[in-house]
């Protein structure tokens, strides 16, 4: 593998992980390391230089990722997955000087050297990602609907939702089911029989408050909510308040969507 | 109705809170498809009180009625409070709703005794039962099994659960009796041992037959209560290390006493909770069960308290400044766990990654080594100055600062 050279060149892609590794395929094709390697959606305007919009291509991030495992293993390749989910701002170029390395290494065992800086930052920030799936596997709550769905709203940091959909569909595949990511507006649902990806329209939903509207709650719906509320609070020792500790646990910015923390707004 | 049921459900999750236990990991119960829940081997938390605890079973009693009188429990018959009881019905139907919608992991059902402790354990094992066979709940079961209920019923409790625990509460036979007038070591550690051989028994029915049903799959615990009475840490500790050896307990759990019943002349007059105790007592205990420290490494008859104001591995290496300093790049990875400031997962990145080189301090800033105290106990390329011998007074002092503010914050904030 050949050097590549740093290029005043940015790459935009169309946000997906297959366009990211589209991305990858363009930069070793003419072996340069862009000055920026974005998603469309992210705004451009403080960038120098030339902008190159790229398109995806299936087969060819099939290619690459068939390469990532044939060098690590498909483990690792989710990994990479996972890290790319993170969303971080410049994540990406960090997955392509890992993968320029992964590449270019004879020994075949760079993937696993944590001493290698970059190695050792894709694992932490896929560590983050997978902490937040695990926080969510908890922080879900769902309210039911009066014909029996079940809908719950997120606002995570990292772009989890599908890394969710494992554990909830084996949880409760006795129910229909939806968890909605407000900020990237889609979410998955599930039918009974599969997950699919879903975007809502003309949904009775109050993206805010996270409430599905009154008139499609299920009858006893708030009034488990409230149980909920009463015992969250019931179970408080005062004598051993420690606020400090339960934000660190459970950080103000997870507080939007559980009852629990939201008492008066119900 | 529903009214009825909001009352009794603040009246009987306020009386359980004072168990601390709740995590709900341990267990593997498979998911079947169409049916309700699972439980995963990682606990996971749903919620965190405002005291910092996680959430994640419905902890709640079935009654706070009890015919027993604890010094140290506010659920004793002398006191006068609200008292409530739930039908099964109720629970189950709690307990499904709370699930459904993620709000819990599962259920954490304790009681009062009412009646007998047999009759108290039927009303558990009923809800349990319902639970599994009628409503093919797959979520955590934790159940209390009530000292002095008899070995049939504890064993059918086992079938339900995915965890038991008997609470010991007082760390002495002598302070038990003395603050629990109707209960005795041996009322405690009869379950306990029926349940440790109950799993024993099982592990085998099952390498046989893997379709025998099981039987506790995730342990059994159980609690005691810091500072109702006056054992050492050294006696806690000692009693905590037997439960692990010989009951092969999954945990023991330490809850500072808050003092629930004033003037009982029984239990000391304590202004608050001893949480700074707690919690070295919670790392002394860790050591145990993931650092190969035995209790008598942590403390001795010299040493018979925890130092309040370092973590117990300091205090340990402190202690034994002979063993120090470690060469990261050739000791082995029980020496590497023993260095303060490392943990088992950078001990583990280290050992396994030093085959690539050798590790540096921006090494492990990076795999959260907490250089600031690891520094005076390691051999290591970049280290400023090479440690030929450790001097606990130098080390001492220089730790002793930056941990004094913390002490004081922390019980500022327990004022708070
Ligand atoms: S038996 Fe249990 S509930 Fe009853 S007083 Fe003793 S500790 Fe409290």
């Amino acid at each position: 593998m050949h050097e590549m050279k740093a290029s005043s060149l940015s790459l935009v892609y169309d946000g997906s992980y297959d366009g990211f590794l589209c991305a990858v395929f363009e930069a070793f094709e003419r072996r340069i390391l862009p000055q920026a390697l974005l998603p469309a959606s992210r705004p451009l305007q403080l960038l120098l230089g030339d902008q190159q919009m790229l398109e995806t291509h299936p087969n060819l991030a099939e290619r690459v990722r068939k390469g990532i495992i044939r060098k690590s293993s498909p483990r690792n390749a989710s990994l990479l997955h996972v890290a790319f989910l993170s969303e971080l701002p410049g994540v990406e170029l960090l997955l392509l000087r890992y993968l320029v390395k992964l590449f270019a290494d004879a020994g075949g065992r760079y993937w696993q050297n944590m001493l290698d800086e970059e190695v050792f930052e894709v694992v932490q920030i896929a560590r983050k990602v997978k902490k937040e799936v695990h926080r969510f596997n908890g922080f879900v709550r769902f309210q039911e609907t009066a014909d029996g769905m079940f809908f719950a709203p997120i606002d995570p940091d990292h772009n989890i939702i599908r890394l969710l959909a494992r554990h909830f569909r084996t949880r409760f595949s006795g129910q229909q089911w939806i968890i909605y990511d407000t900020k990237r507006n889609y979410g998955i649902y599930y039918d009974l029989h599969t997950v699919q990806e879903v975007v809502l329209q003309n949904h009775r939903i109050n993206f805010n408050a996270g409430n599905v509207a009154g008139e499609v709650k299920a009858l006893d719906e708030d009034f488990y909510c409230r149980l909920w509320q009463e015992y969250y609070d019931a179970v408080n020792i005062l004598e051993r308040q420690n606020h400090r500790q339960m934000t660190n646990l459970m950080p103000r910015r997870y507080w939007k969507y559980l009852p629990e923390k939201n008492k008066a707004g119900k | 109705m529903k009214e009825q049921v909001l009352k009794k459900l603040q009246v009987l999750a306020d009386a359980a809170k004072y168990d601390v236990s709740c995590s709900s990991s341990g267990s593997t119960r498979p998911a079947k498809d169409g049916a309700l829940g699972n439980a995963a081997r990682a606990g996971v938390c749903h919620s965190f009180t405002e005291d910092g605890r996680c959430i994640s079973l419905l902890k709640i009693l079935y009654t706070n009625y009890c015919i027993y009188d604890c010094a140290y429990c506010i659920n004793r018959r002398s006191n006068d409070l609200p008292r409530a009881a739930f039908s099964v019905d109720e629970l189950v139907d709690l307990t499904l709703n709370f699930y459904r919608r993620n709000y819990i992991e599962g259920l954490f059902l304790s009681s009062g005794v009412v009646v007998s402790p047999d009759h108290t354990m039927e009303r558990l094992i009923a809800v349990a039962r319902k639970l599994r066979n009628e409503h093919h709940f797959n979520g955590y079961i934790h159940m209390k099994a009530i000292p002095g209920a008899s070995a049939e019923l504890v064993a059918e409790a086992g079938l339900w659960a995915d965890r038991l625990s008997v609470n010991i509460e007082i760390p002495s036979e002598n302070n038990l009796r003395l603050l629990a007038p109707e209960k005795n070591f041996g009322s405690v550690l009869s379950p306990m041992n029926q349940i440790h051989q109950g799993i024993v028994v099982n592990k085998e029915e099952r390498r046989k037959f893997r379709k025998a049903p099981r039987f506790v799959p995730a342990g059994q615990s159980t609690q005691l209560i810091v500072g109702a009475s006056p054992e050492s840490d050294f006696d806690i500790l000692r009693l905590a290390s037997g439960f692990y050896k010989q009951q092969q307990l999954k945990r023991v759990y330490y809850s500072g006493f808050v003092p629930v019943n004033l003037n009982d002349s029984r239990l000391p007059a304590l202004l608050k909770p001893p949480l700074v105790r707690e919690n070295r007592l919670y790392q002394a205990d860790w050591l145990m069960r993931f650092y190969q420290f035995s209790f008598d490494e942590i403390l001795d008859d010299n040493h018979s308290f925890l130092d309040p104001n370092f973590d117990p591995k300091l205090t340990w290496a402190l202690r034994n400044p002979a063993f120090f300093p470690i060469d990261l790049n050739t000791a082995s990875y029980e020496m590497i766990l023993r260095v303060p400031g490392i943990g088992v997962r950078s001990a583990k990145l280290i050992v396994t990654n030093r085959r690539f080189g050798s590790i540096t301090f921006t090494h492990l800033k990076r795999m959260g080594v907490a250089l600031k105290r690891a520094r005076y106990f390691i051999l290591c390329r970049e280290l400023p100055l090479q440690l030929k011998e450790v001097d606990p007074v130098y080390i001492r002092r220089k730790l002793s600062p930056s941990i004094q503010p913390k002490a004081v914050q922390l019980s500022l904030f327990e004022h708070a």
